[in-house]
């Protein structure tokens, strides 16, 4: 009972003890926040990493996509009327294509199709973007990728990030009437452009009159026919016109916005590519065994804004049947993107299941997203490891203030640890009193710190807002991270590990100043002065 | 009833040895008001410390009703200190962060569990009270021991060597650090606690003049005991000290 009552007094009258408590609640507080703040990022970067990409990708590093293969996983070359096998420029054989529709059936009959929410066909490729801004040509190279935008909405991290289509269950890459009639400007612009640029000719000569033709009049200008009908809308023409319709590109946000800090410091975006604008695209043909550069023309129909910058400034997605047609490719893609009914179930289970159809030795490769992210998600973690180590220092140095009080209050004490040993303490109770007092200074600045902590990270943009008024410089740059507000995620159960060690540490450090006590002669303890 | 036998003690300064106990014999009988004189040095705190189970002696043996009580085990001779014996120090050694109150039921907070004493309060409360009461301080329950003159810290802490209704006091000096009057009331209250009560009390001193209200004086010198007489009685308190 007087460990209980001596270690409350201890805490109620030694203001040293408030020096133990404040260093293990600013630790603690410490490590929360971080934590908080890192977690939140490395969360908010997962779920953007995640973003685009579907749970599973089976893709291949052939440029004519999906080809059939034999057992072993070898490519099954096509053979013309007389049985010989077809060779391409290249001198290899040309092998069989696997159709989308053959590969999507084989994939669903699988012991894996069940667990497979959706399934679609892709094209990627790497490219050359080229695009008109301010009467220059820019290029940029871009990842582009054919999709079927109802296929690839129905995988998920597609129509979510679309800034028109925002949430569409059935995006498309038609264009908008203000977008036609944009494109319908552009033209004539380019047009008027043309027009001025040629030359003035000479005025051509009256040729003499040819002999047995009489000399006419010029004929007169033609009058206005009041009564006619007006001129058919040039724009709505255009949109009627099935072959005329150019078929849609949707751009990465970061592609067609430029970004950048004018002379008072503030960041600036200006759109470079309005919906309608022309871009063309430049990417390697799809035949087997050559590589021909191909090119098409796209208009801007949307713009994709996933937040992760790696994302907005490089994909650009086009619809899978022109892409098809620009790299001749009809009938063939290069990459599978699957949902998964229960990923962190099924993950494995799909993956083992979807090699063993696509061989890899047929170029074909299967991937999560995570093992895509593989090495960013690991360095993420890293990070958070080491700075975890780093700050756990900060509360072993409340750990050493906490010896070192102690070892002061200890010596402070002696007179009245013989005193309680006189009146029959044992030396293990005394003991007990002193690691009790650490317990207890641990487990009220554990307290203290994690209310410190929680507050601070609920306010976190409040205080980042304060400190960068009060400094005049940004403390979290937002256009560096895409991210509008400081992203913080409390996870309970860190939360419980770093109170568990920091009153671990207070314990482990109390323990020498208390055997210290402990082991104190009483009749030496009484006659301190 | 407590009986020291040829006890031995010799303390180790910086390697330099300073026998202080050379073959003590020494016999307590129940009941019995015994000051123990001497000069400064003569061992009269460390025979108090060997009898009250506080140090070991490094020869001889304390006995208790008979039972050898110098080679108990650690746990048992804590109960001892915490039941049998009280201890009154020389300068008081109240815990300075407790009130009066939790300093006299100090014996009982740490003879009990936090269940125990649960249990036990109210009954603990009631005799600290009425012994707080018998020592005149039922005024000052609430006062940190700062807060008190000697002779009050002196008579809290009679109140707490008391409480657990101890057979044995043993008093260090507890007068030596307050004035005459005060020293007076201090040891005629021992020697009410000791006739009405029937505590048997071993009291160190050097102050002659107190040890008239003893029965019995024994003088230390060189670590031996020279002297064993009845107390002369002595009118009490000493003219002298009533003058004061």
């Amino acid at each position: 009972m007087y460990k209980l009552l001596l270690c409350l007094r201890y805490l109620r009258t030694r203001y040293l003890a408030f020096i133990c408590i404040v260093s293990v609640m600013l630790g603690v507080a410490t490590l929360i926040v971080v934590n908080a703040v890192m977690s939140g990022f490395s969360t908010k970067l997962k779920d953007r990493l995640h973003g685009v990409l579907s749970d599973v990708v089976v893709d291949t590093d052939r440029p004519d996509g999906f080809v059939e293969c034999d057992a072993d996983g070898y490519p099954v070359p096509q053979r013309d009327e007389h049985g010989r096998v077809v060779f391409g420029p290249d001198g290899n054989p040309v092998p069989v294509p696997l159709s989308p529709e053959k590969a999507i059936e084989r994939i669903l009959a699988s012991p894996a199709g069940p667990r497979i929410a959706a399934v679609t066909p892709t094209i990627e490729s790497f490219a050359v973007l080229q695009f008109q801004f301010r009467g220059q040509t820019l290029t940029k190279p871009v990842r582009l990728i054919g999709v079927d935008p109802k296929g690839r909405a129905a995988v998920g991290g597609f129509s979510e990030y679309l800034v028109r289509q925002a949430g569409a269950e059935a995006p498309s890459f038609d264009l908008t009437t203000d977008a036609l009639d944009r494109h319908d400007w552009n033209r004539h612009r380019a047009a008027r452009s043309r027009v001025t640029e040629v030359p003035d000719f000479p005025p051509p000569k009256k040729l003499p009159p040819l002999p047995g033709f009489p000399d006419l009049p010029a004929p007169a200008p033609p009058v206005a026919d009041l009564l006619a009908p007006p001129p058919p809308d040039q724009a709505a023409m255009n949109a009627q016109m099935p072959d005329a319709r150019p078929a849609g590109v949707i751009l990465g946000y970061t592609i067609a916005h430029f970004r950048y800090k004018d002379a008072s410091g503030q960041v600036v975006e200006e759109r470079a590519l309005q919906p309608g604008d022309g871009v063309t695209v430049f990417a390697p043909g799809g035949e087997a065994g050559g590589m021909r550069p191909v090119w098409g023309s796209f208009l801007v129909t949307d713009y994709l804004k996933t937040e992760m910058s790696e994302y907005d400034q490089s994909f650009v997605y086009v619809p899978l049947e022109d892409l098809q047609r620009v790299r001749t490719m009809q009938g063939r893609c290069t990459a599978f993107q699957l949902r998964l009914k229960d990923y962190d179930r099924d993950k494995a289970f799909v993956t083992d299941q979807l090699r063993a159809l696509f061989h890899p030795r047929s170029g074909a490769q299967v991937a999560t997203w995570e093992e895509r992210q593989g090495s960013l998600l690991a360095a993420i973690d890293v990070e958070k490891g080491i700075l975890n180590l780093l700050l756990f220092l900060i509360v072993g140095v409340a750990g050493f203030s906490i010896l070192a009080i102690f070892t002061m209050i200890v010596s402070e004490k002696y007179r009245d640890i013989g005193v309680m040993k006189s009146l029959g303490a044992s030396s293990s109770g005394v003991m007990s009193i002193f690691v009790g007092y650490g317990l207890l200074l641990g487990a009220v600045g554990c307290a203290l710190g994690t209310g410190l902590g929680l507050a601070i990270t609920d306010n976190i943009n409040g205080i980042e807002r304060f400190l960068t008024e009060a400094t005049g410089k940004a403390v979290f740059p937002r256009d560096v991270y895409y991210f509008k507000e400081i992203p913080t995620n409390v996870e309970p159960l860190r939360v419980l590990f770093v109170n568990l060690g920091a009153v671990g540490i207070a314990v482990v450090f109390s323990l020498l100043p208390a055997w210290r006590a402990a082991r104190l002669h009483p009749v030496r303890a009484l006659r301190f002065e | 009833m407590l009986v020291a036998e040829n006890l031995h003690k010799t303390y180790r300064r910086h390697a330099v040895r300073v026998p202080v106990l050379n073959g003590l014999n020494l016999e307590v009988k129940a009941g019995e008001f015994l000051s123990v004189v001497g000069a400064s040095g003569s061992g009269k705190s460390t025979l108090l410390h060997l009898l009250g189970t506080l140090d070991a002696p490094d020869a001889g043996r304390v006995l208790l009703d008979g039972r050898r009580v110098d080679d108990l085990p650690g746990r048992e001779r804590d109960a001892l200190r915490n039941r049998t014996f009280g201890y009154i120090f020389q300068f008081y050694h109240l815990l300075p962060e407790l009130n009066v109150l939790d300093n006299v039921l100090m014996p009982a907070y740490i003879g009990h569990s936090v269940v125990g004493w649960w249990k036990s309060r109210s009954r603990w409360r009631a005799r600290a009270l009425e012994l707080l009461r018998k020592v005149g301080l039922t005024h000052r329950l609430a006062h940190r021991p700062r807060e008190l003159s000697g002779g009050e810290m002196q008579r809290a802490a009679v109140a707490r060597a008391l409480l657990t209704n101890p057979r044995v006091l043993l008093a260090d000096e507890p007068t030596g650090n307050l004035d005459a009057g005060t020293g007076g009331e201090i040891v005629r209250l021992l020697r009410d606690l000791n006739r009405e009560d029937g505590v048997t009390i071993v009291m160190v001193t050097h102050n002659l003049e107190i040890v008239s209200a003893t029965d019995r004086v024994v003088r230390m010198v060189g670590g031996v005991v020279t002297e064993d007489t009845p107390a002369t009685p002595r009118p009490f308190p000493h003219p002298r000290l009533a003058a004061v």
